[in-house]
């Protein structure tokens, strides 16, 4: 029969017993098992939202062979994520594609040299203001930036048409935003700085304030504020307004200045990371994720996201993006200001 | 009574060596290569709005600290003295808040008491909803997820004093008081020591403070990363964060200094002092903390989680599994590591321990990103450190770089209560140091041990912020899994997802639990 002394010094060394092997196996291990076709395999970082991106790279995957590594990006304001793994990686680079849900990354990332260029012939039919004519990234698949509106509080003629009917005295303490310095929420920020000019959104952004507008983390925090009533309308992203509308809640949405300063339209962007390990299976990639048949997947999926190919048929309960005045935007000028803005916008929210 | 020669300078030298590599050069790499590239940045720390947010986030951490406090160092006095039965179900139970994310406890909050909440339906919109986005909501949120921490250390500690005080007590003076001037403050260290660890988690958390619409210095730094992209001032901004925590555990060694630690020089299970007669009073207390802690949040998120499809839980076993077996080794990895560090910490002279603590205070308190900037800085080169950069060893890495140091304090905390007698015995019978260890020192620290591992679990288990960055490509945990699927998801499937989490890091503490109940009946 065991002593007491004996029993009391099996668990520590159970637990030496243990973790050294199973620590020495896990820290060697290679990637699980791969059926890639060949041993080929591609490394994307993805921050288009997972429940959306997955299925298109496993559906690549399936067709091509080629082993997909996919990295994915949580919500702007859940972890600082994938871009600053990029940066921080770029002298011995992991990925080899970067898949981005809107524009800042993107040209933050080109600005510090961690994209290459690359023109793939798939873009062919994608409108030039949305192609980089250097070639470091190429547009596809839109979501545009919306005003959304709880159903039973708003009737739909008195829902607001415009974002600076935001500031209407009206909708006091009951507007939601994200936080405009991360995001899509500050895109959309530095591309009406750029469009409107500083003085004007200065001016909007104080008022928003004196409006009593509430600054949540995250653009499907807004929608679920306003889903749930404690906000009458907000600004968020198409998708995350689709997908309240799929499970059933009472919200609907208003493309904001279709007639006047237009929709704020924000691609989703693909890229060729520099020095990548794996660069031809990186090219072939891109070209899948900008082919109309990926398009079609996007626009028909609850992302609902506006195809950018002609002839592709766009999401059902959206209008097609001809059908509208996007807002013109310079990404370039954009991104470069969206610093300086963001943080301006924020200390205007007090914030 | 041990040379330089002997084992222990070999054993304790390899820890510390672990812990230089592990837990000081990544926030080091950060400081040397980032920070000290910014120049003109004092103005930044100087900053009247952020020492607002500074002077909130202290708030909140001395908050949080103070509530975890509350609760749960009587509940581990209670699990220590009061016979109750079916004890170990009531420490799991007890333990498990421990185990829901933070953030999901904060919706939960949100659910329950907002403006749309059932609370504002059933009782006015003016009862609870004006604090349902505040500071004192953080502080209850963060208190009632992080009690646990204090409720282990405590039980630990009570167990460990030694009963012939008490019996000496006992003879002049009423339990009550016995309690008050003798049991209560020899628990202090190890009390305070976990009031120090919920303090820089509550500081050091980013997501709850968001929810909740709470201006805290955490997010300037995230604000850093995330917007500005600027590792640099990301890694300064974190100094003032630091030095809040140097404050914090120097407040605490101060509070603790000149404490006496006597232990019980026996492992008996006998107490001189047990609560009769508080069986009652100890379940209605538990029944009540776990009403509000576990029960409501768990049937919040139930309820939102009703009609979920079971499609949301594809994928997320090989997420599940992954989460388990590195959580379950990074946590083995660092108690072994951290239970030399603790014992030589323990050992040493005041000042010098005292400096110990501070550091591990500071490298605990070093936010989640700039660590894993540090690590894929540090790791991903050609060569030998390429080869396990894009593994698995990444994350164990993370943990040992997140985690070390608060395994440290925490059993340096428990081997305080070791006698330096019995090891004098020890040698003085002819016994080497190794042997002295074995099998005196580190029986007696076994439940010492058990719960930093099990505090390490939960905590490897749920950790984001450097794991995120480091994740070899094509592969998740749990945590990863569910935040890149949330961002877009319905909230029935973010309840699902939570609650999924959290019975997968409850189970094997379940297993555990009902492992040792049985073999200790």
């Amino acid at each position: 029969m065991m002593t007491a002394r004996r029993r009391r010094w099996k668990a520590p060394r159970a637990l030496t017993g243990a973790a050294i092997p199973l620590g020495l196996c896990l820290a060697c291990s290679p990637q699980p098992s791969s059926n890639a076709e060949g041993g080929r395999e591609v490394t994307v970082y993805v921050s288009t939202d997972r429940v959306f991106s997955e299925p298109v790279l496993r559906e690549y995957e399936a067709r091509s062979g080629v082993r997909v590594n996919a990295v994915y990006d949580t919500e702007e304001t859940k972890s600082t994520g994938l871009a600053n793994r990029m940066i921080a990686e770029m002298n011995r680079p992991q990925a080899d594609v970067f898949w981005s849900n809107e524009p800042v990354r993107t040209l933050v990332l080109k600005s510090r040299a961690v994209l290459a260029a690359y023109r793939s012939p798939a873009a062919d039919g994608i409108p030039e203001a949305l192609v980089d004519p250097e070639g470091y990234w190429t547009g596809f698949s839109a979501r545009i930036r919306v005003i959304v509106y709880n159903t039973q509080l708003v009737a739909t003629d008195e829902a607001p048409q415009s974002v600076f009917d935001l500031t209407d005295p009206r909708w006091r303490g009951r507007v939601a935003l994200a936080d405009p310095r991360f995001g899509s929420t500050s895109f959309h920020v530095a591309a009406l700085y750029e469009e409107v000019g500083d003085a004007t959104m200065d001016e909007f952004f104080q008022a928003l304030a004196a409006n009593d507008v509430q600054v949540v983390d995250g653009n499907s925090v807004v929608r679920d504020l306003v889903a749930r009533g404690e906000a009458y309308v907000g600004l968020t992203d198409t998708d995350d307004v689709n997908v309240a509308i799929e499970d059933g809640q009472p919200v609907a949405m208003i493309l904001p200045d279709r007639d006047g300063l237009g929709v704020p339209v924000m691609p989703n962007m693909v890229s060729l990371i520099a020095n990548a390990p794996h660069p031809q299976e990186g090219r072939a990639l891109i070209d899948y994720l900008l082919s109309p048949d990926v398009e079609r997947v996007l626009a028909q999926s609850e992302a609902v996201q506006l195809p950018l190919h002609p002839g592709v048929p766009g999401p059902a309960n959206l209008p097609p993006i001809d059908s509208f005045r996007p807002m013109t935007l310079d990404y370039t000028g954009a991104a470069a200001r969206v610093e300086e803005v963001t943080l301006r916008a924020a200390a205007l929210l007090g914030l | 009574m041990w040379g330089s020669r002997s084992s222990r300078t070999v054993v304790i030298g390899v820890a510390v060596a672990v812990f230089v590599a592990a837990s000081v050069l990544p926030l080091g790499y950060m400081l040397a290569r980032f920070a000290a590239a910014e120049s003109g940045s004092a103005a930044v720390l100087l900053d009247a709005r952020q020492r607002t947010l500074l002077f909130n986030t202290a708030l909140l951490g001395a908050g949080t600290a103070l509530l975890a406090t509350l609760i749960g160092a009587p509940l581990g006095l209670a699990l220590a003295r009061v016979a109750v039965p079916w004890k170990a179900a009531l420490r799991l139970a007890l333990a498990a808040p421990l185990a829901l994310p933070p953030y999901v406890v904060a919706l939960a909050w949100v659910h329950l008491t907002g403006p749309a909440g059932p609370v504002a339906s059933a009782l006015g919109p003016n009862v609870l909803s004006a604090w349902t986005y505040s500071l004192p909501a953080a502080i209850l949120v963060l208190g009632l997820v992080l009690y646990p921490l204090s409720m282990l250390a405590s039980e630990v500690a009570f167990r460990r004093i030694e009963p012939r005080l008490e019996e000496a007590g006992l003879v002049v003076a009423p339990p009550g008081r016995v309690l008050r001037r003798i049991s209560l403050p020899l628990a202090v260290p190890s009390v305070a020591a976990a009031a120090l660890v919920v303090f820089v988690l509550a500081v050091s958390e980013f997501g709850v403070p968001g929810l909740l619409r709470v201006r805290v210095f955490t997010t300037e730094i995230f604000t850093a990363f995330a917007a500005l992209y600027d590792f640099g001032r990301a890694t300064l901004l974190a100094l003032p964060l630091l030095a809040l925590s140097t404050l914090a555990a120097a407040v605490a060694i101060r509070l603790v200094s000149g404490q006496r630690v006597v232990s019980r020089r026996g492992t008996d299970g006998s107490q001189p002092l047990p609560l009769g007669g508080w069986e009652r009073r100890t379940y209605v207390a538990a029944a009540f903390v776990l009403a509000i802690a576990l029960v409501t949040p768990i049937a919040v998120l139930t309820w939102d989680a009703m009609g979920v499809s079971t499609n949301v839980f594809q994928g997320s076993r090989l997420a599940a599994r992954n989460s388990l077996v590195l959580a379950a080794v990074g946590a083995s990895f660092v108690t072994l590591v951290a239970v030399w560090l603790g014992y030589g910490r323990a050992r040493v002279r005041y000042r010098l321990g005292a400096a110990i603590d501070v550091l591990c205070v500071v490298l605990f308190a070093a936010p989640s990103t700039v660590v894993g900037v540090g690590l894929i800085g540090l790791w991903n080169r050609d060569g030998v450190l390429g080869g396990v950069y894009g593994t698995d060893g990444m994350l164990l890495l993370a943990s040992l770089a997140r985690f070390l140091p608060v395994a440290v304090l925490l059993l340096a905390g428990a081997v305080r209560y070791v006698p330096v007698s019995h090891e004098e015995a020890a040698a003085a019978a002819g016994a080497g140091w190794w042997r002295a260890m074995t099998r005196i020192v580190l029986p007696q620290v076994g439940p010492g041990l058990l719960s930093t591992w099990i505090v390490v679990f939960v905590l490897a288990f749920g950790e984001l912020g450097a794991s995120i960055l480091v994740a070899p490509p094509g592969e998740t945990t749990l945590p990863i899994r569910t935040y890149t699927l949330v961002a877009n998801a319905p909230p029935a499937e973010l309840a699902a997802l939570a609650l999924l989490q959290s019975g997968v890091v409850l189970s094997p503490l379940a297993l555990l639990g009902l492992g040792l109940a049985w073999r200790t009946r």
